[in-house]
């Protein structure tokens, strides 16, 4: 009987791949250019990450570089900055995003458009310029951009980034304070593919406006949340050219260094490849936790 | 065996012509052999040799890409057989990446190339640098902390170039405006100048705030003031938390407790305080000798009228002054030929024919970015401008880092940050020292492993 299975299996094998074997073919190309640039980098980090890796080459130490991270009360004080910045900065721009989407959703058509275009433009700027302008916004001087906003109501000035106590803030605020042009075009796509009549229902039990949003948008855009939230936290786990350049490189008393800064540092700088790969796949590690809870709680079985 | 000793032979031979090369090339004390003396002698064998220089992108106008070629055009005259390629790239970690693929992995790449701090040490002890043979004169020539500094387990591994000495820039309009006298000749006591920059540090009727003192985030030179230094002779025993430490960096500390420096000035990077001071927003400005040329390019900026150069100030101890410095390699390799050629380029880039040699050409090209590496050197520097020849004198108060491989790190990671916390009243002094002691010292003893 197993024998007479087993070759079943056999000939059901050779008939799929008869079937769909040459769409493999077409596959093959990105699947390649996969494996070359991205698995196998991941793998050799993994490989890295388990050595004493300099330039002039590596022996394996097994996990000694995970035990010098527990120990490295720089790398502690990064991976605590991380998640303080990814944790505001992520409920923020959400939130944020959500509130001009919803803004925006009941102009016309045109309208639509242009605020999608000018939420959205500002996201081709280069990261680099972008952040040079937030150092001059958070300048420690009178002259510093926030300093000027705030002496006009009797506030300041603050040191901002040239201070141990507020460089964190301030590269914070610069990434709360910009307004997430791809969560408002998502959002604001999704949302005009909401079905038309929970809407009306709410509108003849005489919902208000805030009710339907709460009780209907919402809960309804669980899933763009969900990719939202999930593609914001890893973009802000790998916060890198802002802290670079608004302080350069790690603040005041390393106020605002991060796993990735480190991670630059320690590979670039200090030349230890494989203790920065360590510090790489702890990064990992925290995005995919962080991506598993985030599934987990926000999964929505909501379908219409 | 007979094929092993033919070899040898022609290794000889090689390493005799090579010699030849260097002889006919070098630009030591003897002159150069003049085209027609040349002619008698049999004509040399060509080589071919790669010179690695970072920042260098033919086509530019970056200095480093004048001086490069025009250093080439100059060698040429003198080693006819010598063709020399240069390889550029930018400054920064992707070039340092370049060059540590290419020596250390490869064993291939520059014959001759520039390079700087713990490098140095990092490729002699992969044993990738030829050593360079230095006559006795030419041993005294050279700045002796130079020296030191690319000398490896007692040998020294490459040709010094360079030191940068910092000294302060000084704004005469604003010492006017503040009815402060400049120092005389260029020489105070840390006492004058706290007492200076805090005089220099005022508002103006319009409310334009003027700083007496900054400088960049990337440098040390205050801890060093009483004599305090990063290691011992030996560099084996870390010893920046000394007492003369210590109180170097209470000097700091009573500059930003006195609040004589902008409110920024942590993370004032080099450019930045370069800008305050050329906007008249700071008096007193400790940067390296590159800033002359900026001045100098500035048509407001008249070198003795609006600005002038002072010494750093002195308190207990001799070398003051924090310094950059940078080094000629030759990479080891089989080629005798080639590293003939690439030995004697190195010297020739290094010693005190290059200099006149550039100042001929048409038009003429200046070659010492920075001076005081050595002493036949200083005077071709000096002659470029009137600052020049004042900070020319100054090698003798700068303190250069001897080089250890880990510094980068023990620098970054824990020395900055402790200093930051000293300075802005986190910590003592004393307490920020004391506790980066003992991981820099794990640093200092991973680098002397």
């Amino acid at each position: 009987m197993s024998a007479t299975a087993a070759s079943r299996r056999r000939r059901s094998f050779a008939a799929v791949l008869r079937r769909y074997g040459w769409s493999y073919i077409f596959v093959l190309p990105t699947f390649s250019l996969f494996v070359v640039f991205t698995l196998l980098p991941v793998v050799q980090g993994l490989v890295l990450s388990l050595q004493n890796a300099r330039v002039t080459g590596g022996e394996f130490i097994g996990l000694a570089n995970f035990e010098t991270l527990a120990a490295d009360p720089v790398f502690i004080q990064a991976v605590g900055n991380t998640i303080l910045y990814a944790t505001v900065v992520v409920a923020a721009q959400i939130t944020l995003a959500l509130v001009v989407a919803s803004l925006i959703q009941p102009l016309g058509p045109r309208a639509h458009v242009f605020y999608r275009a000018l939420f959205y433009l500002p996201l081709v700027n280069s990261a680099i310029l972008v952040a040079m302008v937030w150092r001059w916004i958070f300048n420690a001087n009178p002259y510093g951009l926030a300093n000027t906003a705030l002496g006009t109501v009797g506030l300041g000035p603050y040191l901002w980034i040239g201070s141990s106590d507020q460089a964190l803030i301030a590269v914070i605020l610069s990434a709360v304070l910009t307004i997430p042009g791809g969560g408002v075009v998502l959002y604001s796509a999704a949302m005009g593919s909401l079905p038309r009549e929970l809407y009306e229902a709410a509108d003849l039990d005489g919902a208000s406006w805030f009710s339907k949003w709460r009780h209907i948008t919402v809960p309804l855009l669980r899933p763009t949340t969900l990719y939202l939230v999930v593609i914001y936290t890893i973009l802000a786990f790998q916060l890198f050219e802002r802290v670079y350049i608004m302080t350069n490189g790690g603040g005041p008393n390393n106020a605002t260094i991060t796993i990735v800064q480190l991670i630059y540092s320690t590979a670039f700088q200090f030349g230890r490849y494989g203790l920065a790969s360590a510090m790489a796949v702890v990064l990992f590690g925290m995005a995919l936790v962080v991506a598993v809870v985030q599934f987990r709680s926000l999964r929505s079985d909501v379908e219409y | 065996m007979t094929g092993g000793g033919v070899m040898n032979r022609r290794r000889f031979l090689e390493a005799l012509a090579a010699v030849g090369v260097v002889v006919a090339c070098g630009p030591t004390a003897t002159p150069s052999p003049s085209p027609s003396s040349a002619g008698v002698s049999p004509a040399p064998k060509p080589v071919s040799i790669e010179w690695w220089r970072r920042n260098y992108a033919a086509g530019t106008q970056s200095a480093e890409t004048i001086t490069s070629d025009a250093a080439v055009k100059a060698y040429k005259d003198r080693a006819a057989n010598v063709t020399i390629a240069i390889q550029g790239g930018p400054f920064g970690a992707e070039t340092d990446q370049k060059f540590d693929i290419a020596i250390l992995q490869q064993h291939a790449g520059p014959d001759v190339f520039h390079t700087t701090g713990g490098d140095v040490l990092k490729y002699a002890a992969a044993g990738q640098l030829s050593q360079p043979t230095l006559t006795d004169a030419e041993r005294n020539d050279f700045n002796p902390s130079a020296l030191k500094a690319t000398t490896y387990k007692g040998t020294v591994v490459a040709y010094p170039l360079w030191i940068v000495p910092w000294f302060e820039y000084i704004n005469l309009d604003l010492f006017k405006e503040a009815g402060v006298t400049p120092p005389a000749n260029g020489n105070w006591t840390y006492d004058e100048f706290l007492a200076a920059a805090k005089k220099l540090t005022f508002k103006r009727a319009d409310g334009k705030q003027i700083y007496g003192f900054a400088h960049a985030n990337d440098e040390f030179a205050f801890m060093l003031i009483d004599g305090g230094r990063p290691y011992d002779t030996s560099i084996k025993t870390w010893t920046f938390n000394s007492a003369d430490a210590v109180s170097g960096l209470e000097k700091w500390v009573a500059l930003a407790q006195q609040k004589v420096m902008p409110p920024d000035f942590l993370t004032l990077n080099p450019n930045d305080s370069q800008a305050r001071f050329i906007a008249g927003e700071v008096a007193i400005l400790q940067r390296p000798s590159a800033m002359i040329n900026v001045l100098n390019a500035d048509a407001k900026w008249k070198f003795g009228t609006n600005w002038d150069i002072a010494n750093f100030p002195k308190a207990k101890g001799d070398q003051t002054a924090w310094g950059g410095v940078g080094f000629i390699a030759v990479r080891e390799q089989s080629d005798a030929d080639k590293k003939a050629a690439a030995h004697a380029f190195a010297k020739y880039l290094t010693g005190p024919d290059i200099g006149p040699d550039l100042k001929k050409q048409t038009p003429p090209v200046e070659y010492w970015l920075a001076p005081a590496g050595r002493k036949s050197a200083a005077g071709i520097y000096g002659d470029y401008h009137p600052a020049k020849a004042k900070v020319a004198t100054m090698g003798a108060f700068t303190y250069v880092l001897p080089n250890v491989s880990t510094w980068s790190e023990i620098d970054q990671k824990y020395l900055r940050p402790a200093r930051d916390a000293a300075l802005e009243g986190k910590k003592t002094p004393k307490q920020a020292l004391d506790e980066v002691a003992p991981q820099a010292q794990k640093l200092l003893d991973e680098a002397n492993k």
